[in-house]
């Protein structure tokens, strides 16, 4: 299923990426590349090494075989020092937000631009937040602290922070997790407007295929380490493969159906005994 | 029971089985090994970045926070702990030399063992349990809520930005202490020598004065350097790689207090035994005099 992939065939290039965590093979030989103006979501099981691949784009996590590419240049064995300028062109929306909590949203946002432009007035960095906040719906809260804000504000606050230095990708990880479904919608729209309005690459990390439908112009399904399917909302629907259908659908497997019959059956033998 | 029965599948599902002798002692060895790599890379690491920063006026902000959170929050703890020290030598001391009829020497068996070991090596103690333990505490839960990694997402490097300034205000700031309680401990002992314990004030001080040397002040003064780098050395880099969840960064906590603790003990003997050497050489004969 695998072609030889060159390192100038998108933004990003993953080539024959393996990692593995002790004897745990989380990634087996993933080769992809991403097109840059585009939203390519990352569908998968929980623990299937969705995070993990995306935390190899910014070099978070080091292969432990195989090649990570940006813009043509190999990324993945650079030292933490010149990490730095390549990882300013990228943002990254953590799972949890990972908000600093000692500090004000304000201050959250201003974080990466203090670090990376020597832009100390406070003036212009308190406009570059004010428009920050006001893309995702949240100017006025400049001056609160993360621990009174609710999930869905947090992560709409950490999409500002991300987006802070104007980068050229944005790597979510799971960003419609734990919202209700109007807030989870919010933010769909809010990857669409990046993309149509910015021409930002977007790499998605979810579970959620309401939202994967909604914002993929690509859609990859991780199985076991692998790819396991690569294609349009059509290509999912139209598999005839089961575990992709099982997904999809969020269905349970007749496995682990068995499984919970008989943890029942193990409740209620246990209760018989009781009485 | 059910949750017998998941927790036996999923070891079997890890394929956990019992390891051999040789096996266990090789992964040990590695281990520590590796460990031992990690924490002198981190040191290593947080040392330059330090260096770089004292050059780097955008990091004096950081430095002037963690001097006030470091340094000037802990003046309390150091000055009580240095007054105790000073009584309770009094005290302790004060039987033993009056059975020899010396009880005028008491200044400066007070004196010289306050500033040169116990001021020293107590105030770093203490501050070991107190910024330590919040420096582990800090990053440690800034580890597992990935804000350190979000730090290292957004191309800052988590050592330049954390550690650095927490090292430089330990470093420079441990000796500033150590003065505090070097000051507290010597009136310490003088309230308890004599005016409760009646010893004569001119004889105290004077014998104080010719025992007491400028050498053995700069030497307790200069430990603090060292006990100052071990502290932020050790907490941060527990911090940095503590375990998942709030057990984790307990654990991460204890860790760092008592290998600082350790730290400062094994330092002492070392830095003891260099600056006796350091003396002898530049004054060969004062200790026979």
């Amino acid at each position: 299923m695998q072609k030889e992939i060159k390192p100038d065939d998108g933004i990003i290039v993953l080539k024959n990426l393996t990692k593995r965590f002790r004897k745990l093979v989380v990634l087996n030989d993933i080769s992809l590349s991403f097109e840059k103006g585009k939203t390519t979501v990352i569908i998968g099981p929980s623990g299937c090494g969705k995070t993990v691949l995306i935390k190899h784009i910014i070099v978070l996590l080091r292969p432990g075989l195989g090649e990570v590419y940006f813009h043509d240049q190999r990324i993945d064995d650079l030292p933490e020092s010149k990490l730095g300028k390549i990882r300013a062109q990228m943002g990254f929306l953590f799972q949890s937000g990972a908000l600093f909590d000692s500090m004000t949203v304000s201050e959250n946002i201003a974080f990466p631009i203090r670090q990376h432009q020597e832009t100390q007035d406070q003036k212009k960095l308190d406009e570059i937040v004010k428009s920050k906040l006001s893309l995702v719906g949240l100017d006025g809260y400049q001056d609160y602290f993360p621990a009174k804000l609710s999930g869905g504000q947090k992560k709409r606050v950490a999409l500002a922070r991300a987006i802070a230095l104007n980068p050229e990708v944005i790597l979510y990880d799971e960003p419609t997790t734990g919202l209700d479904p109007i807030r989870a919608d919010v933010i769909n729209e809010l990857i669409l407007k990046l993309r149509k309005e910015l021409g930002i690459t977007s790499i998605v990390v979810t579970h959620d295929m309401n939202s994967a439908y909604k914002i993929a112009d690509r859609i990859i399904m991780l199985h076991n380490g692998k790819v396991l399917l690569d294609g349009n909302a059509d290509t999912f629907t139209n598999s005839t493969l089961p575990v992709v259908q099982q997904f999809i659908k969020g269905e349970t497997s007749e496995k682990d159906l068995q499984s919970l019959q008989v943890s029942f059956e193990d409740i209620r033998t246990d209760e018989g005994k009781k009485k | 029971m059910p949750q017998q029965q998941i927790k036996d599948s999923m070891s079997a599902k890890s394929g956990t089985s019992p390891k051999g002798g040789l096996e266990q002692l090789g992964s040990a060895v590695v281990n520590t090994v590796s460990n031992i790599g990690r924490f002198a890379r981190f040191q290593a690491d947080s040392l330059v970045a330090s260096a770089a920063a004292c050059f780097k006026p955008a990091t004096y902000p950081l430095i002037w926070n963690q001097m006030l959170a470091i340094g000037v929050r802990s003046v309390p703890v150091v000055m009580i702990t240095g007054a105790f020290v000073g009584m309770v030598l009094a005290i302790q001391a004060y039987d033993q030399l009056a059975g020899l009829g010396v009880e005028e020497h008491l200044g400066v068996l007070i004196n010289l063992s306050v500033v040169k070991e116990l001021g020293p090596v107590l105030a770093a103690i203490m501050l070991a349990g107190r910024v330590g333990g919040a420096l582990t505490a800090e990053l440690g839960t800034m580890n597992v809520t990935e804000q350190i990694l979000a730090v290292r997402s957004m191309g800052t490097d988590p050592i330049k930005y954390l550690v650095a300034p927490r090292l430089i205000a330990c470093l420079f700031l441990t000796p500033f202490l150590i003065i505090y309680a070097d000051v507290l401990g010597i009136i310490g002992g003088y309230l308890i020598g004599v005016p409760y314990l009646g010893i004569n004030s001119k004889a105290y001080w004077s014998l104080s004065a010719a025992g007491v040397e400028l050498w053995d002040v700069a030497v307790g003064i200069a430990k603090g350097f060292f006990y100052g780098a071990a502290i932020a050395g050790v907490s941060c880099y527990k911090g940095f790689h503590c375990k998942e969840g709030a057990q984790g960064v307990g654990q991460a906590c204890t860790e760092g207090f008592v290998g600082s603790f350790i730290f400062i003990l094994a330092l002492d003997f070392i830095l003891v035994v260099i600056f006796k050497a350091i003396y002898l050489t530049i004054w060969p004969l004062k200790l026979l005099l």
